[in-house]
């Protein structure tokens, strides 16, 4: 009744609007306004902030907070990166109208800049983790500025300054490590060929010694053997590693690196090289990839990477690792800190699309419950929520997994480097699928506005895609975990000694049982998520082992035996990645003294843990959870986005992103497509 | 507050006319240094006055020769001597609690700066939506000389001017006139002191709090003043964006003693380098990572901030420079402080973090900024 009577009055002032018009004036149009007016989430009283936010950064941030405020800053006070005032608010990002030559060239300015600012200072020439944890701070804050400015500094110091360092001997350190840092050459890295990516033990470039003039001679010869992908070759580089194979006296010694100029100092091509473009990417175009052909290229001795092989004058190969194996790995190790950077860099990417869309979320308002009521926020729909904050979750767990690789990276011994080497692996490819996933996900929260690259998000799917094929293809390096725990799991049991390392001590353990009915207080409770994980883990190594070993019973070669297995061993990778995380999630929080923050923490926890069993089908494929235990999980995930709802402003806030690094629709969105926004 | 017993009604003239509130800063003897109770007594006033239907807009300026020389801290300075530095505290949050609630008022505020500006004066005007510098306005934050460091939530608007300008005025204390203040942004009009009168019987008349018809209104008495042939803000952007854009107080010196090799026909990066020297070691770095920090934060997390830092100085465990600064320059005027740390390098980084750390003191709280509505305009939530 009451309704009906707000619906005729209504009628009736809708009617008498068309019988006496009121003129149009600025002030009549303000005075009646119905428009939507953005409220600020800052002053919304359902987003309490419960919890110290910079308490809270300063774990998912891990280190060098300072560091990262202070790149921050140098960007956003510099009219280099492009700098564009939206709603009262700067904000930061690449000019997405630009070319591809013209982006290459901004890209080169903001490097000049970075550098003449002491950005880069130590990052080859400093030692010890302090400085190493620097530079990877640092990196993260420029790839969230720009993924092309951060993959050729990363192409520039990481790998080629990276293999000067950990490939070369003190003649190298001396002649090319301060120069390179301080940008008086660039270099690149040719790994990659047309026909060999993952596979680098098969590239098909050729490397001869010359004793006559005591010169390596490098050439290409065919032309899937041409080096592809090569980042910075296009324009820039004066200088490349090249991966090659070695002959001496016809014996081939394997792949080793090669220091060889490909540009003079006024950047013309050097003679017998010749570079052609790759072309318009899907992303980092501002990174000049090219590709390389030698023909015939002479290169002093003095090139030759030598810290695990030399040639004398004479000719003789002389290393100290007799294995060709370890040889190999050890020539890979340049590429362990590509996996660490890019594995959080994936992280902090995740985490500007989810400020973005959970905050346009606490914003935008859509339908209404009751014909009259007010529309509803976003993030207030409970399938919003079911979209968004499980993203939430995973990236809180995984920005702790991140600083733990991190700090195991700069921790490093030659003990740990196996164990680096599967974390890192793991760590990448979930890292950066999940990315993908979150974009894509935070791309449609955002609706019509994800669109816009203005916001960011969608220019990012194309931009950060890379991030799962290069240092290692993901589905390749998922395998790699599984071939190495197998390795593990068969010398424990053939050696009959306990596990140790990896975590996977748990496996020394009596299987844990699962409760026949999981209530929330079970399903919440950390050692209950812990067990499940170790026992899906447990089941899986087992499994995988049986599988293998049948197919090898059947009369299938190792090889074979493993490629045939590629389903267990995913779902072992995974297994593993995850409860990886978990268990470093659960250490965190143990640190932290009870209060408001740690009870956020503990939500998160188990929301990560819920959401990773419900969207695993190998819990109840293997029967780790009984069908009626698998609809609990599922029943609790919402109950959790409901618990979380309230913090999910602050736990945004909380990571520390600039909001010049977040994008119009984070802020005031309709001021800044107001129509006085448009006119100039 | 002993020293308060008997409040001077005098201190803060308020009228209204028509529908414009006028707020006369009026202690000149004293350069209209603010008062715990013109303090108390102005966040009372902006307060009532934002839901007062009747006041449309807001003009603040000062009798005398100042708008506004700071807050009086020689007074906080007496009563935390007096034993408890709670009772200091009190003054400095209820100041951040008014540059909150000018900094997101939903009614334009005109501050008229014909004279000086300086410290808690320039919190009291700046944050505001219209600064109105004159050929007599003198602007500088000049704590770090104090021993204090620039607050009221200066570090949001100082780490919001171009390069690294704001690092510069903050650590150096520097003067500017208006037209540099209006070149930078701290100001929004330049109008001459002799149209003044003019100015304020226009801005009588305004009928509601439309911010566009304001600043109409004080366009038509602006004028463009060239900037000094000698200001800094022409000459010297190029070398101050070098030096302080620097990740340290130590290397911005190194870089500024480049400088000073460099160009040795100048001497302004000689006489930036002593200025730096005699400032508090410990002023110096919290404030340099305070307006790091600002940069990443909206104006009440600033002034939040703000609050904790001072709240530390009050306290006194890391260092007493503050009472040092205000006795050397404030009651002994010897001008010698005796810092302690007496150097940069022997402050520690933790020190430094220790500062923004929330006080391990019993009841004590982060400051609370006053609620806002719902309905403000565009500049202020871009400052959120």
């Amino acid at each position: 009744m009451d309704n009906d009577n707000r619906r005729a009055s209504r009628r009736t002032e809708v009617l008498s609007k068309h019988l006496f018009p009121h003129p149009l004036t600025t002030t009549a149009l303000l005075s009646t306004s119905n428009c939507l007016s953005y409220s600020p989430p800052e002053l919304s009283s359902s987003n309490p902030v419960s919890f110290d936010t910079s308490r809270m950064r300063a774990l998912l941030d891990g280190h060098n907070l300072d560091d990262r405020d202070w790149l921050f800053g140098l960007i956003v006070q510099s009219p280099l990166f492009n700098r564009q005032e939206r709603g009262g608010r700067v904000f930061v990002s690449v000019d997405y109208n630009h070319t591809m030559e013209q982006q290459r060239e901004e890209t080169m300015r903001r490097i000049g800049y970075l550098l003449d600012r002491g950005v880069f200072r130590g990052w080859l020439t400093g030692d010890g983790p302090q400085e190493e944890l620097r530079k990877l701070a640092l990196h993260e804050v420029v790839s969230m500025y720009d993924h092309s400015l951060a993959v050729k500094i990363g192409v520039h110091i990481f790998l080629w300054g990276g293999a000067v360092k950990f490939l070369g001997t003190k003649r190298h350190h001396d002649k090319w490590l301060r120069a390179t840092e301080n940008y008086e050459l660039k270099g690149c890295f040719a790994m990659t060929e047309l026909g060999h990516g993952s596979n680098v033990r098969g590239v098909e470039t050729v490397t001869t010694y010359d004793s006559r003039t005591g010169e390596f001679v490098i050439n290409t010869p065919c032309e899937s053997a041409q080096k592809y992908w090569i980042g910075g070759a296009a324009n820039h580089a004066t200088h490349t590693i090249v991966f090659s194979q070695l002959y001496i006296n016809g014996g081939n010694q394997g792949v080793h690196a090669f220091i060889c100029p490909i540009r003079d100092s006024s950047g013309n091509v050097c003679p017998n090289v010749r570079i052609a473009e790759c072309g318009h990417k899907i992303g980092l175009n501002g990174v000049d990839n090219g590709r390389i052909w030698f023909d015939n290229v002479r290169i002093p001795r003095e090139n030759l990477l030598n810290s695990v092989a030399d040639v004398s004058p004479r000719g003789e190969y002389l290393s100290s690792i007799k294995n060709v194996d370890q040889r190999f790995a050890a020539f890979l190790a340049p590429l362990t800190s590509g996996r660490v950077t890019i594995a959080s860099s994936a992280v902090y990417i995740s985490k500007i699309g989810l400020s973005i869309a959970i905050r346009y979320a606490l914003t935008r308002r859509a339908f209404s419950m009751t014909p009259n009521g007010p529309e509803i926020l976003l993030l207030d729909y409970p399938s919003h929520q079911r979209r968004l904050l499980p993203l939430l979750a995973k990236i809180y767990a995984m920005s702790f997994a991140a600083i733990e690789l991190k700090m195991m990276y700069v921790n490093r011994t030659p003990e740990s480097n196996k164990a680096i080497h599967i974390v890192s692996s793991a760590y990448k490819a979930t890292f950066t699928w999940n990315n993908m996933r979150t974009l894509q996900e935070c791309r449609e929260a955002c609706g019509g506005q994800g669109i816009k690259s203005e916001n960011r998000i969608g220019p990012f799917k194309g931009e950060f895609d890379v991030h799962s094929t290069f240092e290692g293809d993901n589905n390749v390096l998922m395998q790699q975990i599984s071939k190495a725990l197998l390795g593990e799991f068969i010398v424990c049991q053939t050696k009959k000694k306990p596990f140790r390392g990896l975590g996977l001590e748990h496996m020394n353990n009596p299987a844990p049982v699962i409760p026949s009915q999981l209530t929330s207080s079970i399903l919440m409770s950390r050692e209950f998520q812990l067990d499940l994980f170790h026992l899906r883990e447990r089941d899986l190594l087992r499994r995988f082992a049986a599988e293998v070993s049948q197919y090898q019973t059947q009369g299938e070669s190792k090889e074979s035996a493993f490629n045939l297995s590629y389903q267990v061993a995913e779902d072992l990778g995974r297994a593993f990645s995850e409860r990886a995380i978990l268990k470093t999630f659960i250490e965190i929080e143990s640190k932290v003294p009870a209060g408001s923050l740690k009870d956020v923490l503990g939500l998160l926890r188990s929301l990560y843990a819920l959401i990773s069993v419900d969207e695993d089908a190998a819990f109840l494929r293997y029967g780790y959870l009984s069908t009626e235990n698998a609809a609990a999980v599922r029943k609790e995930v919402p109950k959790l986005c409901t618990e979380l709802r309230p913090h999910a402003f602050a736990l945004v806030s909380s990571f520390g992103i600039p909001d010049a690094f977040l994008s119009p629709i984070a802020y005031d969105w309709v001021g800044s497509n107001a129509w006085s926004s448009a006119q100039h | 507050m002993a020293s308060y017993t008997k409040p001077d009604d005098d201190q803060v003239l308020v009228e209204q006319k028509s529908s414009t509130r006028v707020i006369i800063l009026n202690r000149t003897r004293q350069l209209n240094a603010l008062s715990f109770y013109m303090v108390s007594r102005l966040l009372e006033i902006f307060l009532e006055d934002e839901g007062n239907p009747d006041i449309k807009l807001v003009i603040m300026k000062g009798n005398g020769r100042a708008f506004c020389a700071g807050g009086d801290v020689s007074a906080v300075v007496r009563d935390v001597k007096g034993g408890d530095w709670r009772l200091g505290a009190k003054f400095f949050e209820n100041e951040f609690k008014l540059n909150y609630l000018m900094a997101t008022y939903s009614k334009p505020q005109v501050s008229i700066l014909n004279g000086i500006v300086m410290g808690g004066g320039a919190g009291a005007s700046i944050h505001g939506r219209f600064r109105v510098a004159t050929e007599k306005t003198v602007f500088a934050m000049p704590e770090t000389e104090l021993g204090l460091f620039p607050d009221v939530g200066s570090s949001y608007f100082l780490s919001r001017l171009p390069g690294f300008f704001g690092e510069y005025v903050g650590l150096i204390g520097a003067r500017l006139d208006g037209a540099e203040m209006l070149t930078c942004g701290l100001a929004t009009h330049f109008v001459p002191s002799s149209k003044l009168p003019l100015l304020e019987e226009s801005l009588y008349k305004v009928e509601n709090n439309d911010a566009t018809a304001v600043s109409a209104i004080i366009d038509k008495y602006s004028e463009q003043p060239s900037l000094k042939e000698d200001s800094v803000y022409h000459s010297r952007m190029d070398a101050i964006n070098r030096c302080f854009s620097r990740k340290t107080v130590e290397e911005i010196l190194y870089y500024l003693e480049m400088e000073a090799m460099n160009n040795k026909a100048d001497n302004w990066a000689s006489a930036t380098i002593q200025t730096l020297k005699k400032a508090s070691p410990t002023s110096l770095k919290v404030f340099l990572k305070l307006i790091r920090k600002a940069r990443l934060q909206g104006v009440g997390q600033c002034l939040v901030t703000d609050y904790r830092v001072v709240c530390h100085v009050l306290q006194g465990r890391y260092s007493k420079d503050f009472f040092e600064g205000c006795r050397a320059i404030l009651i002994d005027k010897d001008r010698k402080p005796k810092w302690e740390p007496s150097r940069l390098e022997l402050v520690s980084d933790s020190d430094v973090d220790g500062y923004f750390s929330k006080l391990d003191d019993e009841g004590w709280k982060d400051l609370e900024l006053p609620e806002r509505l719902n309905n403000l305009p565009p500049y202020v939530i871009s400052k959120l």
